[in-house]
This record gives structure tokens, C-alpha cells and sequence, in this order.
């Protein structure tokens, strides 16, 4: 009986231990920082509401930064003539009036940041090309750091 | 710390200890013992057994048997009060020092044997047999606990979560484990629809649901793949007693989604045919929220009235079963239907965060626009089981059509044309559909030999899927699984029982090729050319598994002990394998591995229960690790083609470590008064890969919930509750990409309900308060969580279930 009684301690004390120790233990050190979209700086380009003028080229410049690491980014301009997005600023620029796209601008394009990079000034030219449709347009910034974490930025732009 | 802790157990043990010592000398001079058993389920475990004048209570042990060691000599009645028997009563008289009493038979009560109750007695036993840990509810625990699907209603059982979309669809979460690895199993057929996707819920009706038995571990040696993290097995609702024709109605209102509807219930038998039917119907609308706001990824969105847009939704659904039924033979016939149809929230959906007519949506707050999901599910299957000398075999034959549907406005990306040609095989606003069949054959014997109760079976299943609309993310596939396996449980003696199991599957998985529907302009060494790109190539993989799990239990009187350690598998799905394309519900571009390899698990599960006459303590830690787990990792990358520009998440084999626990506690303070203490916890780490040293996607934070429940005696009502929970849940800080840190939250709720008599009729009154205090929180494991939504508003459930009986002979 005694045996039994002490078994059944042991087993109490094994369980509950488990469930303590399971309770406090740590983790280890682990990245868990968004990469920074940075537009405070004076010479970046576009910023909200900014206007682009047909059959030229633009400059895109902005700065990024990441505690640890970057990974890269990728760069998207596509009509907003049915409205059907909006911005992730906090002011909103004047709209058109809503119409059906019949040649509008589609830019994708994505740049791997070099390895070990902390801080990085982007820097990529653009071709505006003349035949267009004019009108809203939509610039998103899409920017990851090494571990997969991802910050968005979508500005609403104008192609004159 | 760690002294605090060690001196908590040292108290925590005396007390005990001080127990069992309290126990063994209360020896006196009156003493009566008996004997509890009903005709259908024989002893029964967990019964309350009250003498009266002086309200002494006892709990009959596994073998239905209780003791009263010391009870005054004018004691004069004997009272049994459980939920689905009649009350029973005896006039005691006691002469003598010890008297042993004839064995009490309870006799259920008819109307509800459809609804009630086979209850905590048979999830005791149940609990004492498996060495894995195993909770069973029953349909008056689901009412009790009503939300707004199965999962939903299953989250009070600890180690049991949802991933839940919108207010009326969930996905299992047992112990951070969810999709394709946790199984449910209706009727005996596993449910085989889009596991995948965290983006519709279970297609159960759960006013279909009588008993619900949660396997919190691997059980792969029984279910085959899939089972890698746990089962819900929903049984079979039992067949009506002889002679009887009867039904219910069931009526219920949610406040917060403005949700009505209900479900009514008929069933019937003569000597041996019986059937059984019903219907469900739902209607919902947007769902409110306790905020005017939400970020959808840093756009932020505002709510009208704190409607949730677009996430109203409305189900239907049918079932038929009937059957035949003698002492050595029973052949059961089941057919169901349940559709679904529920709209997204419309913010959320698409290439990106998008901008709605506002004007459109918040008309209505009832109407389903665009985007929409539509689910169909159908079943039909046979289960036959007859005795044979000294086995009992089952076959089960089923098949199952699940079918479902996204609509959505046609967004074009990458290479798509602007406009969408007329020409089209989909209908313009398809976006996805998804049509899988699914054939099933099973055969089990199970029979005893000697101290050996052993089981084996093989069963198979063979499966088609097939895609529409005009996005791709997973291709056409067909899959075949087949297992056998053999389960030996031994009853060593009064206190030991062992399990030993062991499984072999067999699993082939072909994917078809899928081109594009629209040309591509590819630049090949300063070439431009057109092409119809090659989304999937065609893709067969075999894959085979051994598995094994060993077990036992130790019962020396209100103290049970389990371990159990095993392996479970389960084979790489096709959207593991194969997809390649952009999930918009979370604006990203998922790729399978076609090399993946089948997931293994490795899991120890320890189990302590401790059933006394006031206080129940139960304890169940477990250890688990996988060594290639698979998981969507998230890259650096974007891509820049079909996916729009969205990053890039591919599918990737880690290994996997993770450890936890639940335990629950019961006082009976007062007859009527009880507290119960519900806690969990669980730990996830990635041990090697690309996020080695994050943990899981969906992982669970700690909680814990307190329990109040008091059930008082009121004239004319039987079985009635207040109970008020408190839960809290902690911070969780553990994340990977994309997740983000929820804080912790205390939430309250409230539930009260009774059971009305007038005359012959019944009725089953429960209301629930859930977010008591109207608390805006963040729910960790929420399909919406990344968009930083918060869980629902104050929500008031009514419910009314009036069960009858038309006719009952003898």
C-alpha cells in the first residue's frame, strides 16, 4: 500500500514538473521586426499625390531599413480608375471620376537587396510610356527583410 | 520562483495526501452499498447517489457500485437524478449495520435518448480505456455552449481551438494542430473536403451532432494519414428505442449577427426498421465587431455600425437515415446535404486591400455580395455490423461530393487580359471552384481472445478533384489511400490494461498539368515570345508509412494513470506539392515542393485523472516532435509575374519540436455549487530551416478559464444552470512572419438554461452571453487576426428545444 502511495506520488510530482517547467521555458532570440518603408527623407520620389507626367522618366527613390537585414522589394503601378483601392496614407489626393481602362500602364518589377544590407537607399529609373491611359494610378511598395517579414505602402499617384 | 512552485506542489500534494489518509477512516456502523446500471449501457460510472434527509452524496465507481460508509439510521430515501434517466427513488429502511440493495436500473427517458446523453459516464470510461487523451460532449453541452458552428461550440474543452472565418465557419485547432492534420470523422467516414483552407469552415451541421469524442493526440493507427495531430470523431446519433415515433424543434436567435434559425428533428421505429431525419436552416447577417476601424495591412478600413461588410451568410441542411436493426445485426443507410453560403469580408479579398462600394454593401447588412463562397456537401454512405460467433464486423461503404465555390470580381494580373474574353470556359465572377468525390469502403473486425480484446481492418479510399474559374492556385489531382491495421487491448488485471497498435498505409497522389488560359510574353535570350505558360506538371508520388503506438493504463481506484507513445503520419497534399499561384485572402503567392516527403510525428502523451466525491483533477502533458514538418514559409522574394508583385511564401520541411498540456480541475463546493479551473498551454519551435528557432503558424496561447456553475433545484424545472466563465487568455509572443504579437485578454461569459415541464412537454430553454462585457480583443488563431480585426462584439444566444413524442408503445 505504502509502495503504491509513493508510485503514486512520484508520478504526480513527474507530471506536474512536466507542466511547470514546460511553462517557463525560453525561447531563443528570434527577429520579429517589420522592415521600415522610410519617405521622410526630402529627395524621395513619389510620394502621396505625386503627379508623372506621360513619355518620361521617373526616378524612384526611397530609403529602407531593417533591424537585422533586408531582403527586397518590389514596385507596382496599376490604374485605380475603378477606385478600387485606396491608399495606406492618412490624407487622400482628388480622384477622377471612375472610367474603363483601354490601355493602361502595368509596371511590376522586383529588386533582390544586396546581402547584409541594414539600411538601403533604392534608387530604380522608370519609363512612363507615352500611350497610356492617363488618370489614377496606384504606386505600391511592397518591402520583405531577410526572415520574411513584409511592410506595404501603397501612395496614390497621378499620370497626367 | 521555483521555490513558490516547488511549495505550491508540496501543498498541493499533502492535501492529497491528507486525502487519502481522511478516506480510509471513516469506517462506522451503517453502511449501504448498490449496485447502478441501465438495460442499454449497463454499469454506469459517475452517477450521483443522494440520501436524504441530510443530503449525503456518493459517486458510483467504474463498475456502476457505490458506498455509503457512514450515514445516520434515519436516512429514509435513496435518490438518483441524472440527465437523460428518469429520477429514481427508494424508501430506505435501515435495520441493520449493512445493508447491500438490490441493483438500481434506470430507465432513459425516451424523448430525449435522440438528444441526450450517453453521457459523462460513457466519456469516463472511455477516459480510463484509451491511453490516448479523450473528451467526449454531448448535444446538451453543445446547446449549453451554442457559437456559431461545431469548433466554436467545442472551445471550452481545453486544448481545443478554431481557426474560425467570419461568425459561422471554423476549422479545428487541437493542440496548434489544424487543415490536414486533425481528422474528423462523421458517422465513421472521414469528412473529406478542402482541409486546406483556413478560408470556410467544417461543412457539419451541429443540431446533427449527438456525441462528439476529441482525440487530443496523433491517431494515426487508427485513421490513417491526416490524423497526425488529432480526431474529432463525431458518432453516430443512436437509434430510437422500439416503438416510438418522435422528433424536436430546435429554435435559435444570435443577437450579434442578427442569426436566426433552427432545426426540427423527426425519428421513428417500429421492432426492427427505423429512420430518423432533419433539417436545419440558418440565416445570418454581418457580423458586429467593437470598433469603427480596422488596418487591413496599414489600410485602414472604416466599419458602418460596426458591421463586418459582407460577411452574412445563410445554411441548409438535410439529412435522412434509416435502417434496420436486430440483436446480432444492424445496417444503417445515411444521406446528408448541407450547403452553405457566405460572403467575405469584402475588404480583404483580391490582389491587394480594396476599396468598396460602400453604398452597395451597407444597404443591407443581411444581402451576400461579392466575394462569396458556396459550399455543397453531400453524403451518402452504408454501415452494416453483424456478430459472428465471437466477432463483431463492420463494413462501411461512403461517398462524398464536395463542392465548392469562390465568386469574385475578375481581377487581371500578371499577363490576364484587362477585359475577360467572352469566350471563357468559367463564368466571369468564378474564381475558384474546387469539386472533389470521394469514394470510401472500410472493413473492421473486432473480437476477444482471452485477455486480448483486438481489432483489425483495412479500408480504402479513392478521390478526384477537379478545378474551375479563372485563377489558379492547385491543380486537378486524384488520390488513393488504403491502410490496415491491428489494435490489440489487454486487460492485464483489475488495474493494468495495455494497447499495442500498429498500421501500414499506402498512399498515390497524380496531379494533372495546368497552362495558363492566356498567353504570357516570355524574353528568352533577347527573344520575345508568347506562350501559355505551365502553371503544375504532371505529377505522380507513392508514398508508404509504417506506424506504430503503444500504450497503457493504470486504475487503481479514483486514481488513473495513461502513457501512451506512437508515431502518425501524413501524406503532402496537393496544395503542398503543387500550388502555384496567388491566395487572396492573404494577398500572397503560395508554391508547393513536388519533393516533399510524407510528415512524421513522434508523440508521447501522459495522462492523470483523479475522480473523487467532491473534486475531479485531471492532467495531460504531452511531448511531441516532428522530423520534417511541413510548413509555408514565408521569403524574401516577390513575384513579379502571375503573382502580381505579392511576396512570395513556399513550402519547405522543418524539423519540429513541441511540448504542453492541459489540465482540469472540478470542486463540488455545495451540491448545487461548483468551480472549475480549465487551463492550457502550448509550445511550438522550428529546430532547423529557414525560421529555426520561430515557432508555428497558429499557435495557441496559454489560457486559463474559471468556471462558476450553480445548478439549484426549482419546482417544475429540472437541469437547471447559471454558470459564468471567465477566461484568460495570455499575450502571445511567440510569432512567425506574417503573424503579429496579440495581447493577452479576459473575457466573460455568461450561460443560464432549464428544462421546463408542463404537463407531458419539455422545453429546453438555454441563453448564453458570450463577451459579457463587450470587450474589443484580438484572437491569436483568427483567420482575420493579420488584419487586425477584433473578435466579436456582446452576443446574446437563445435557444429553445422542445423534443415530443407522438406515440410510444411497448
Amino acid at each position: 500500500m505504502k509502495t503504491i502511495k509513493i508510485v503514486k506520488l512520484a508520478l504526480l510530482h513527474i507530471s506536474m514538473a512536466f507542466f511547470f517547467t514546460a511553462c517557463s521555458s525560453d525561447s531563443p532570440e528570434i527577429d520579429t521586426e517589420y522592415p521600415v518603408i522610410d519617405i521622410s527623407a526630402v529627395n524621395t520620389f513619389p510620394v502621396q499625390c505625386s503627379e508623372i507626367t506621360r513619355g518620361q522618366k521617373i526616378m524612384f527613390r526611397t530609403k529602407f531599413t531593417d533591424n537585422t537585414e533586408l531582403g527586397s522589394y518590389s514596385l507596382d503601378i496599376h490604374h485605380n480608375f475603378d477606385h478600387h483601392t485606396h491608399s495606406t496614407e492618412v490624407n487622400d489626393c482628388v480622384a477622377d471620376p471612375i472610367k474603363k481602362p483601354i490601355n493602361p500602364m502595368l509596371y511590376i518589377n522586383s529588386v533582390t537587396i544586396p546581402a547584409g544590407q541594414k539600411s538601403y537607399e533604392a534608387v530604380q529609373e522608370i519609363n512612363i510610356p507615352q500611350d497610356i491611359d492617363p488618370g489614377d494610378y496606384h504606386f505600391l511598395i511592397r518591402l520583405t527583410d531577410k526572415e520574411g517579414w513584409q511592410t506595404i505602402k501603397g501612395l496614390s499617384i497621378k499620370i497626367l | 520562483m521555483n521555490k513558490t512552485k516547488s511549495n505550491r506542489l508540496r501543498i498541493f500534494c499533502s492535501l492529497l495526501f491528507c486525502f487519502i489518509i481522511g478516506s480510509k477512516i471513516a469506517a462506522q456502523s451503517v453502511r449501504v452499498s448498490g449496485k447502478v446500471l441501465s438495460s442499454e449501457w449497463g454499469s454506469l460510472e459517475g452517477l450521483t447517489v443522494i440520501i436524504l434527509p441530510g443530503n449525503l452524496t456518493t459517486i458510483t465507481d467504474k463498475k456502476g457500485h457505490f458506498y455509503f460508509n457512514n450515514i445516520p439510521k434515519d436516512s429514509k430515501i435513496l435518490k438518483i437524478n441524472h440527465a437523460g434517466y428518469l429520477p429514481y427513488e427508494m424508501k430506505l429502511s435501515l435495520n441493520e449495520t449493512s445493508i447491500l440493495l438490490p441493483d438500481i436500473f434506470l430507465k432513459p427517458e425516451i424523448k430525449e435518448l435522440q438528444e441526450v446523453v450517453i453521457t459523462d459516464h460513457f466519456g469516463l470510461r472511455r477516459k480510463k480505456e484509451e491511453s490516448l487523451n479523450i473528451e467526449t460532449v454531448n448535444s446538451s453541452f453543445i446547446q449549453r455552449n451554442l457559437g456559431g458552428s461545431l469548433m466554436q461550440s467545442l472551445q471550452r474543452i481545453p486544448g481545443v481551438k478554431t481557426i474560425s472565418i467570419g461568425s459561422g465557419g471554423s476549422k479545428p485547432l487541437i493542440r496548434g494542430l489544424s487543415f490536414n492534420q486533425v481528422i474528423v470523422v462523421e458517422n465513421g467516414i472521414k469528412h473529406e473536403g478542402q482541409q486546406w483552407g483556413a478560408d470556410h469552415g467544417l461543412e457539419i451541421d451541429q443540431y446533427a451532432v449527438n456525441r462528439v469524442e476529441i482525440i487530443k493526440g496523433p491517431s494515426s493507427f487508427m485513421y490513417g494519414s491526416d490524423a497526425i495531430g488529432g480526431a474529432v470523431n463525431i458518432k453516430p446519433i443512436p437509434t430510437p428505442s422500439k416503438n416510438t415515433f418522435g422528433g424536436s424543434v430546435d429554435f435559435t436567435g444570435k443577437s450579434n449577427n442578427e442569426q436566426f434559425g433552427g432545426s426540427i428533428n423527426l425519428f421513428g421505429r417500429n421492432e426492427k426498421w427505423f429512420f430518423d431525419t432533419r433539417m436545419t436552416v440558418m440565416d445570418y447577417g454581418d457580423y458586429r465587431v467593437p470598433t469603427d476601424t480596422v488596418h487591413v495591412y496599414n489600410y485602414a478600413v472604416s466599419l458602418y455600425k460596426n458591421h463586418l461588410r459582407n460577411t452574412a451568410g445563410r445554411e441548409l441542411d438535410l439529412h435522412a437515415s434509416t435502417g434496420y436493426v436486430t440483436e446480432k445485426f444492424k445496417s444503417v443507410f445515411y444521406v446528408s446535404n448541407v450547403y452553405s453560403k457566405s460572403g467575405f469580408f469584402a475588404n480583404a479579398h483580391g490582389l491587394e486591400p480594396r476599396n468598396v462600394d460602400t453604398e452597395l454593401h451597407d444597404k443591407s447588412n443581411r444581402d451576400i455580395l461579392m466575394p462569396f463562397q458556396e459550399v455543397t456537401h453531400t453524403k451518402i454512405s452504408n454501415t452494416t455490423s453483424f456478430q459472428l460467433a465471437n466477432h463483431q464486423v463492420e463494413t462501411q461503404l461512403g461517398f462524398q461530393k464536395n463542392f465548392r465555390r469562390e465568386w469574385s470580381h475578375y481581377v487581371n494580373h500578371g499577363f490576364m487580359p484587362p477585359i475577360y474574353p467572352d469566350a471563357m470556359y468559367a463564368p466571369k465572377d468564378l474564381e475558384r471552384q474546387y469539386d472533389k468525390q470521394v469514394f470510401s469502403v472500410a472493413v473492421k473486425d473486432e473480437f476477444s481472445l482471452n485477455k486480448h480484446q483486438i481489432s483489425v481492418g483495412i479500408n480504402a479510399e479513392q478521390q478526384q478533384n477537379d478545378i474551375n474559374g479563372w485563377s489558379f492556385l492547385i491543380p486537378a489531382f486524384t488520390q488513393f489511400n488504403t491502410g490496415l491495421f491491428a489494435y490489440d487491448k489487454m486487460q492485464l488485471n483489475e488495474l493494468w490494461l495495455l494497447h499495442g497498435a500498429v498500421r501500414l498505409d499506402y498512399g498515390k497522389i497524380e496531379m494533372e498539368q495546368y497552362n495558363d488560359w492566356f498567353p504570357s510574353e516570355i524574353t528568352e535570350n533577347g527573344q520575345t515570345t508568347s506562350q501559355y505558360l505551365k502553371r503544375s506538371e504532371d505529377l505522380t508520388r507513392t508514398f508508404n508509412s509504417f506506424n506504430w503506438s503503444a500504450g497503457v493504463n493504470y486504475t487503481p481506484g479514483k486514481l488513473s494513470l495513461k502513457a501512451n507513445l506512437g508515431t502518425s503520419f501524413r501524406i503532402p497534399i496537393a496544395k503542398e506539392l503543387a500550388s502555384n499561384g496567388v491566395n487572396y485572402h492573404y494577398f500572397r503567392f503560395e508554391k508547393g515542393d513536388p519533393n516533399l516527403a510524407a510528415e512524421r510525428s513522434y508523440q508521447l502523451d501522459l495522462g492523470m485523472d483523479w475522480q473523487a466525491n467532491k473534486w475531479s483533477f485531471q492532467l495531460s502533458p504531452f511531448f511531441n516532435y516532428f522530423p520534417n514538418y511541413i510548413y509555408l514559409n514565408p521569403t524574401s522574394q516577390h513575384d513579379i509575374y502571375y503573382g502580381a508583385g505579392n511576396q512570395v511564401f513556399e513550402y519547405e520541411q522543418s524539423k519540429v519540436m513541441r511540448y504542453g498540456g492541459e489540465l482540469q480541475t472540478r470542486y463540488q463546493f455545495l451540491q448545487n455549487l461548483s468551480v472549475e479551473i480549465l487551463a492550457e498551454y502550448l509550445y511550438s519551435e522550428q529546430l532547423s530551416g529557414s525560421k529555426k528557432g520561430y515557432t508555428l503558424p497558429f499557435s495557441p496561447p496559454a489560457s486559463v478559464l474559471f468556471g462558476i456553475n450553480y445548478s439549484p433545484q426549482i419546482k417544475n424545472l429540472k437541469d437547471t444552470y447559471f454558470s459564468l466563465d471567465y477566461r484568460y487568455t495570455a499575450a502571445q509572443n511567440q510569432i512567425v512572419p506574417p503573424e503579429k504579437k496579440t495581447a493577452s485578454s479576459n473575457i466573460f461569459n455568461l450561460a443560464l438554461g432549464t428544462k421546463l415541464k408542463t404537463g407531458q412537454q419539455d422545453f429546453i430553454i438555454s441563453l448564453q452571453v458570450q463577451n459579457l462585457l463587450n470587450t474589443k480583443y484580438l484572437n491569436h488563431t483568427s483567420f482575420y487576426r493579420l488584419i487586425e480585426l477584433p473578435e466579436a462584439s456582446r452576443n446574446i444566444i437563445l435557444s429553445l428545444k422542445v423534443p415530443f413524442l407522438i406515440h410510444k408503445s411497448n
